[in-house]
């Protein structure tokens, strides 16, 4: 029960923390300006303009989501080594583990906050627009807020052991990769050395696999999104995040500050 | 002094930047803007290839090619000359988000330079029917295709038979279809689909319509024997007929008696082409086109010709 208290208290202290970040708001800031200019955009089509709109504005959110989970996954743990405040903290009862989960939670949170400010946008100009709203477009922004979440979760896990700069490169080419390792699965499964099938195989199963969690064309479309499509990937995410976590955790215990 | 060389910076920082913005403003407006695809240089990657490199962000990056093809029509005075450009970029957006609806249309309206372009809109009419299976307008779109320029009737009656029974499918289309069975497979096989209309429709307004459609194949099959009859004649005689009532006339006729116009009208040679009708419909029984779209189709035809004649 301490524990919890002690991660809640640290979640808390980030996410003040990080509202506090002035690069923040203006990332806030483009990513709101993006999600309207789906009308400026949509105008330029003589049909399907909501379409185009809401196109816009649901990969804006996505784009700007993962871009701010990155820039603030990546500082978390170094930020604290950097300004020396590890050792303030850590000499308190509270253990490695916590912190870094502490962190995360803080972390995940305010993506959570900016992903409901983002989808108000959405929502609002989709609104004025006369655009189409539905369950679909709650599925989809529901597996862009986990998708980001997992980022930041392997943010976390390179800022555990590595510089801002390096992490930021390692946690962007991962997103690269996570969104291509099912395309890079089929276009092996038809290769004739199976040494090269099997590695396709083992880069989906291990990298992850991000794709899961787009369903936007479908929740545009107004298209069946089945149950399993939104539960599998969160169940899927979830487990993700979780691993990529403790394997931060065990490389940031081993972490030698002196 | 201080001061004096302070005020001289601001001075030399505002004249700078007022001339700086002069510079843009005036350049600006300048600026050669012609549409990308117009002038050729736009790059068209593999739909394949535009797939896998759109990260997730397909939706977004089908729109973006998807406007650049609407600038190109919009900003050309023959978009059709733009064609396979149109094409490139359609099959992108459709490969990056098949479910999108217009776009297919777009195609089909637009990629009609040459039969490879009409088969170009088609395999992607073909890939719209495949994520809109309930869309009358593709198969639409694609039999109009197959008859009017393809000229292959028995595709297009097959295509349009799978639309004639979805939602929103005109009335017309049924008769379209009667028509183009007629002209591929013959009067009966028109004949016996219309009867299949006639016993299965529950509307009175659609029966009047096919019982109409079926007498039109009466007088069709008495104008052919009609047909057979004259060309009988210039065989025999080395000339036309002068009217129809040649065929019987004379000590040697080619028929003994002519076939009655099934309504009491009679049967006349219609135009400078002196086709044979039934002055009750003044048209034989096939697909009827507009006058503008039978100059269109000639036109296209001509073109069509001229080159294959030049070799391009």
């Amino acid at each position: 029960m301490g524990a919890l208290i002690r991660i809640y208290t640290l979640a808390g202290n980030t996410l003040r923390e990080v509202i506090r970040n002035r690069i923040l708001y203006v990332l806030l800031c483009f990513a709101i300006v993006l999600i309207a200019t789906g009308v400026v955009l949509s105008a330029l089509s003589y049909v399907e303009q909501e379409r185009i709109l809401q196109d816009v504005g649901l990969g804006s959110i996505r784009l700007f989501g993962t871009v701010i989970a990155i820039f603030l996954g990546v500082g978390v743990l170094h930020k604290e080594v950097d300004r020396r405040t590890i050792y303030t903290i850590l000499s308190k009862p509270i253990s490695r583990s916590e912190f870094v989960l502490g962190k995360y939670l803080g972390l995940t949170a305010t993506i959570w906050l900016q992903l409901l400010i983002m989808s108000a946008a959405f929502a609002l100009i989709s609104w004025l627009a006369h655009a189409p709203l539905g369950t679909g477009h709650a599925a989809a922004l529901l597996l862009s807020g986990l998708e980001m979440s997992l980022m930041v979760a392997v943010a976390t896990l390179f800022s555990a052991f590595t510089t801002p700069m390096l992490a930021s490169f390692f946690t962007a080419g991962i997103w690269v990769v996570g969104h291509l390792t099912r395309d890079l699965r089929q276009l092996a499964s038809h290769s004739d050395v199976s040494a090269v099938r099997e590695l396709a195989v083992w880069i989906h199963r291990l990298l992850p696999d991000l794709e899961s969690f787009n369903v936007s064309i479908q929740a545009v479309h107004g298209l069946p999104i089945e149950g399993s499509e939104v539960t599998l990937p969160i169940a899927y995410g979830i487990g993700y995040a979780s691993l990529v976590l403790i394997l931060a955790i065990v490389l940031f215990e081993r972490r030698d500050f002196r | 002094m201080g001061e004096q060389a302070a005020v001289g910076t601001r001075w030399v920082q505002l004249v700078a930047a007022l001339s700086f913005a002069a510079l843009t403003v005036v350049s600006f407006s300048k600026l050669p803007m012609p549409i990308r695809g117009a002038r050729g240089d736009l790059f068209i990657p593999r739909p394949e290839v535009a797939r896998i490199a759109s990260l997730g962000f397909e939706a977004l990056v089908a729109d973006y090619y998807w406007l650049q093809a609407v600038q190109i029509v919009g900003g050309a005075q023959n978009p059709t000359r733009y064609a396979p450009l149109i094409g490139g970029l359609i099959d992108v957006v459709t490969t990056l988000n098949p479910w999108v609806g217009h776009p297919y249309r777009f195609a089909a309206v637009w990629l009609i330079d040459s039969p490879e372009s009409v088969r170009q809109a088609n395999r992607l009419l073909e890939r719209a029917i495949e994520h809109h299976p309930e869309d009358w307008r593709h198969y639409f779109y694609l039999g109009f295709n197959q008859f009017f320029y393809l000229e292959d009737n028995e595709a297009a009656a097959a295509v349009l038979e799978r639309a004639i029974e979805l939602r929103g499918a005109p009335l017309y289309l049924k008769r379209l279809v009667a028509r183009l069975k007629v002209q591929a497979d013959g009067l009966e096989t028109g004949a016996t689909f219309l009867r299949e209309l006639i016993a299965t429709t529950r509307s009175r307004k659609a029966r009047a319509k096919y019982e109409r459609a079926l007498d039109e194949i009466e007088t069709e099959r008495r104008a052919r024997w009609l047909d057979q009859a004259r060309e009988d004649y210039r065989e025999r005689f080395g000339r036309d007929i002068e009217t129809i009532g040649d065929l019987v006339r004379g000590p040697d006729p080619v028929r003994e008696a002519l076939p009655p116009e099934p309504h009491g009208w009679e049967w006349i040679l219609k135009g400078k082409k002196r086709r044979l009708v039934s002055s009750y419909y003044g048209h034989r029984y096939e697909p009827q086109f507009h006058r503008t779209e039978r100059k269109r189709r000639k036109h296209w035809r001509a073109e069509l010709l001229e080159r294959e004649g030049s070799g391009r």
